[in-house]
């Protein structure tokens, strides 16, 4: 028997894929890479996952896990043939404790459904990525996502309390617990935001929050970048952390509103989605200040949305940015980045600078509450030469940031994308002990290989056996 | 080889997607398997293979092509206004030319030949009739029956072909009016409905007789030479009216995209409507009653061609209201019921997991009536719901409201 003929046996025909033009379609995400792919396999229970990592390893088939493929740096792109394991239908949500406020959930359940699930209850799950509609908790775990209202409520590692996961000898292990603070070493921290090279993650108690009892968004339009930016530092300097800040450029404006319709001001420079929740009277007070900070920094307009209705249609637009692109520009270059709130405005200047003297489409949307910018270089392949300087580009928009004292990556992961860019912010010393690590949880390499460390991060090689087609 | 037909997926169309995935959660296929061979995604990336000429058009990508129900709930939600719908008929033309299989050409004879010949369907209709008198139902083979059992019980024919209908009070304009090729025949309470309706709203309804069937079926499965030649007729047979009104959700979707099939077809799909859309502007204007009779709960159905194709929303529910009914959500996410033309008797097993699932949300409303403007949705409701429900084209109870509101 071969490796499609023994998944087959223990999932049936049904759950495994083995047609070239099938198999092709796992071959990428949301990003712009491609990887080839053995076999896809679909388990519906953690008993099967650990059977199928053991039959893999007797194949010697690296084994790349898949949510939503939403991901924006290839961490769910195989390098080197490789066993696509699809959680998508381990999506199960158990045990919803309106009290505890805490839920089970398998790591193909949605994150946007598990909101609409405990809506009745009146909680929600915080961490929300723009994609949250269709990507999965399990990859979200494994990207440690942030979203729009990560500002006020952090990132999706402060919302995960206990894990289940296979680890790369096929064992089930547990981490964290239910209490806040679990006793022994805590590793929930080094497996999430691990893309898929520790362990497969098969099912989560997720910590929910309950439902603001008022929501206003705020609409205010600018001039300049740099006075959006600067408002944005302002509105946190005053004392209050809106539950999320978000700001986009003209270009990015233009292409979200013909999506949506929602009545973006496609003449102004800089558009700033600004929403605080909470009590009534205490959101009003705040937004009075959002209001007066931004009027303070040259505002063009200022605007609150009148009902539900409209603040749907505002963050649908703000949600739907990145798939908006296309319409400028076949193809585009996604970055993101993290600068200190403080130099948004330095950072943005040269971000434009840069995208000008190489003569390429630059648009903007981020969160700008915590500095996690998304320079978005929309261009044409087919443009003679057009790669070679996006490329180019982008290594300068890097090196600005980490240089303005900003991280690689805010919250997409590094993926392959970002791999050989780690030394940038880390010494070898670092990058061994994290390659170290690693090991430790799978010493065959057998788990997403490729993704996250450069290269012979490992300073001090043992000469393990590296499975073929890794590390290319 | 890649593609061989002038109506192929285009590379416009298939670089338009940005692969961000957005659209999957709409996808009731990706719902029902998680798999990306039944996500909108993957259906234009394996689009993409073939025109690449990494894969060929083989079994394999027939069976990504197939299971789509072209439902187009994906357009709706995607930022890259990926036009969906027009690159899965490409692909099915593409299936046709390069995969002629009979069961294929079987199916191209109904749709292209017998639905647009009246002598054709009336044979079919006596077969029907002749059916329902003897109960045979329960006979017919599952795939079958459950379509069987969702047509109405066939009436004589309302409306005939090459009358006019004048309007009442003041004239609006003149509608040229669709009676469809199954509608006519199966449907001809609705049409009665729809016509009676257009006069009060002020217009004068004439029935082209040189009219035939939409066509829509025929694009569907990639029988583009029909419904080429089919749209083309139609274009002249509504030349001298003003609007032309469709109640059938399915015809009036296509017949709004005529341009991709004829040379006039864009200027033809400015004036074409559907029923809900005209009525609910009536309704507006004060030209057809609101009724101040409470009539009780009716579960809305939202067509996947009207609400996703047409992206009307609104109007039914407005009608339902004028008709002293109380219009009650079955489902905010407008998934498709599986009906989808011909894809209940091509993929028997997905399609009966969404009828099951939209009868079960009627069910949850506790509704007994449920209005839905598209025979194919209708019959598939009727099936799934069973006995204790009636299901109706919204037409139809906002002219019974208008008929008992006027003695
Ligand atoms: C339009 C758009 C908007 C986006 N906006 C945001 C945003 O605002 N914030 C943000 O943070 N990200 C954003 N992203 C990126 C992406 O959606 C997130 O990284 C998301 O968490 C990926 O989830 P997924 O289910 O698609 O995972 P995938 O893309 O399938 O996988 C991502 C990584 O997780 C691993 N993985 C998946 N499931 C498991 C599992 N069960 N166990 C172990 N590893 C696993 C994969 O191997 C891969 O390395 C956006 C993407 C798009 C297309
Ligand atoms: S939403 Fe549009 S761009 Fe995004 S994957 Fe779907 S079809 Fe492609
Ligand atoms: S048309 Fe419907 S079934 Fe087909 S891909 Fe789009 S959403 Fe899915």
């Amino acid at each position: 028997m071969g490796l499609a003929e023994e998944l087959v046996a223990l999932v049936g025909a049904d759950r495994v894929l083995v047609e070239p033009v099938d198999l092709y379609l796992y071959g990428t995400d949301a990003s712009i890479d491609r990887g080839p792919v053995k076999n896809v396999v679909f388990p519906e229970s953690t008993e099967e996952v650990a059977e199928i990592v053991k039959i893999a390893n007797r194949y010697q088939v690296p084994v790349v896990p898949r949510g939503a493929g939403t991901g924006l740096s290839g961490g769910a792109i195989p390098i080197g043939s490789s066993l696509v394991v699809s959680l998508t239908r381990m999506n199960g949500i158990e045990d919803v404790d309106p009290i505890n406020m805490t839920a089970r959930v398998g790591p193909g359940v949605i994150n946007l459904d598990l909101s609409k699930h405990t809506k009745a209850l009146g909680v929600h799950y915080a961490p929300d990525p723009s994609s949250q509609s269709i990507c999965t908790i399990g990859g979200n775990i494994a990207n440690n996502s942030g979203g729009p209202h990560c500002l006020a409520e952090g990132t999706t590692v402060e919302h995960i309390l206990e894990l289940e996961m296979v680890t790369a000898d096929g064992q089930v292990i547990v981490l964290g617990g239910q209490a806040p603070d679990p006793v022994g070493l805590d590793l929930r921290g080094v497996v999430v935001g691990s893309e898929g090279t520790m362990g497969i993650v098969t099912s989560a108690i997720v910590k929910l929050t309950p439902n603001p009892l008022a929501t206003r968004t705020v609409l205010a339009t600018f001039n300049t970048v740099e006075d959006a930016a600067s408002a944005v530092s302002a509105i946190i300097a005053r004392g209050i952390v809106p539950a999320a800040l978000e700001l986009m450029d003209k270009l990015m404006t233009v292409a979200v509103e013909r999506f949506v319709g929602a009545g973006f001001d496609t003449e102004a420079t800089a558009t700033l989605l600004a929403e605080v929740t909470g009590h009534d009277s205490a959101v009003d007070a705040e937004l009075e200040i959002v209001r007066e900070v931004c009027e303070l920094h040259d505002a063009k307009a200022v605007r609150v949305a009148v009902d539900e209705a409209e603040r749907a249609r505002l963050w649908l637009g703000r949600k739907s940015a990145f798939g908006a692109v296309a319409q400028m520009a076949p193809d585009y270059y996604l970055h993101d980045t993290v600068v200190p709130r403080t130099k948004l405005a330095e950072v943005m200047a040269k971000v434009y600078e840069i995208a000008d003297r190489y003569d390429i489409t630059m648009m903007n949307v981020f969160h700008a509450g915590d500095g996690n910018l998304h320079p978005l270089m929309a261009f044409d392949s087919t443009e003679p030469g057009m790669l070679d300087r996006v490329h180019a580009a982008a290594k300068e928009l890097v090196e600005v940031c980490v240089a303005a004292g900003g991280a690689l990556s805010g919250e997409h992961g590094v993926g392959i994308e970002k791999r050989d860019l780690m030394p940038l912010v880390f010494n070898e010393y670092d990058l061994d002990a994290q390659a170290r690590l690693r090991e430790a949880f799978d010493p065959d390499g057998l788990f997403n290989p490729g993704k996250t460390l450069p290269e012979g991060s490992r300073c001090f090689d043992f000469g393990r056996p590296v499975p073929e087609g890794v590390w290319v | 080889m890649g593609w061989v037909t002038d109506s192929a997926p285009t590379r416009a169309e298939l670089s338009a997607c940005v692969q961000c995935g957005l659209c999957l959660p709409e996808c009731p296929t990706f719902r029902l398997t998680g798999k990306e061979t039944f996500s909108p995604r993957g259906r234009l990336m394996a689009m993409s293979a073939v025109a690449d000429g990494v894969v060929q058009v083989d079994a394999a990508f027939e069976a990504i092509m197939d299971s789509c129900l072209q439902c187009r709930a994906c357009e709706v939600v995607c930022p890259s206004l990926v036009p969906f719908g027009r690159a899965m008929e490409g692909a099915r033309t593409e299936l046709t030319a390069q995969l002629p299989s009979s069961q294929r050409k079987a199916r191209h004879l109904v749709v292209g030949k017998v639905l647009a010949s009246p002598a054709l369907l009336r044979m079919a209709t006596l077969g029907v009739k002749a059916g329902q008198k003897m109960r045979i139902g329960k006979l017919l083979p599952a795939t079958l029956r459950s379509g069987f059992q969702g047509i109405r019980p066939i009436m004589p024919v309302a409306v005939e072909a090459g009358s006019t209908y004048p309007a009442l009070g003041e004239r609006i304009g003149r509608a040229g009016f669709l009676t469809g090729c199954v509608m006519d025949v199966w449907f001809s309470e609705v049409h009665a409905a729809s016509i009676a309706l257009l006069q009060r709203a002020g217009y004068d309804v004439v029935i082209p007789p040189a009219q035939t069937c939409c066509g829509a079926l025929a694009a569907h499965d990639g029988d583009m030479k029909d419904a080429r030649k089919l749209a083309q007729k139609n274009v002249v047979a509504f030349a001298n009216v003003d609007v032309v009104v469709v109640d059938s959700a399915g015809c009036g979707a296509h017949m709004k995209e005529y341009e991709n099939f004829t040379q006039d077809g864009e200027a033809f799909s400015k004036r074409v409507f559907d029923i809900n859309e005209l009525i609910a502007i009536a309704i507006g204007s004060g030209r057809i009653p609101t009724s101040a009779t409470e009539r009780g709960d009716v579960a809305v159905q939202d067509p996947c061609h009207l609400r996703h194709a047409q992206r009307i929303v609104d109007q039914p529910r407005s009608m339902l209201r004028a008709a002293g009914y109380n219009p009650v959500e079955i489902d905010p996410d407008g998934r498709c019921c599986g009906a989808a033309g011909i894809y209940s008797l091509l993929q028997p097993v997905l399609s009966q997991q969404l009828g099951a699932a939209k009868a079960d949300q009627v069910r949850v409303s506790k509704a007994k009536v449920v209005a839905s403007a598209n025979p194919g949705c209708e019959m598939q409701l009727r099936s799934y719901l069973g006995s204790g429900y009636e299901v109706v084209h919204p037409v139809e109870l906002l002219w019974r409201a208008v008929q008992e509101d006027d003695r």
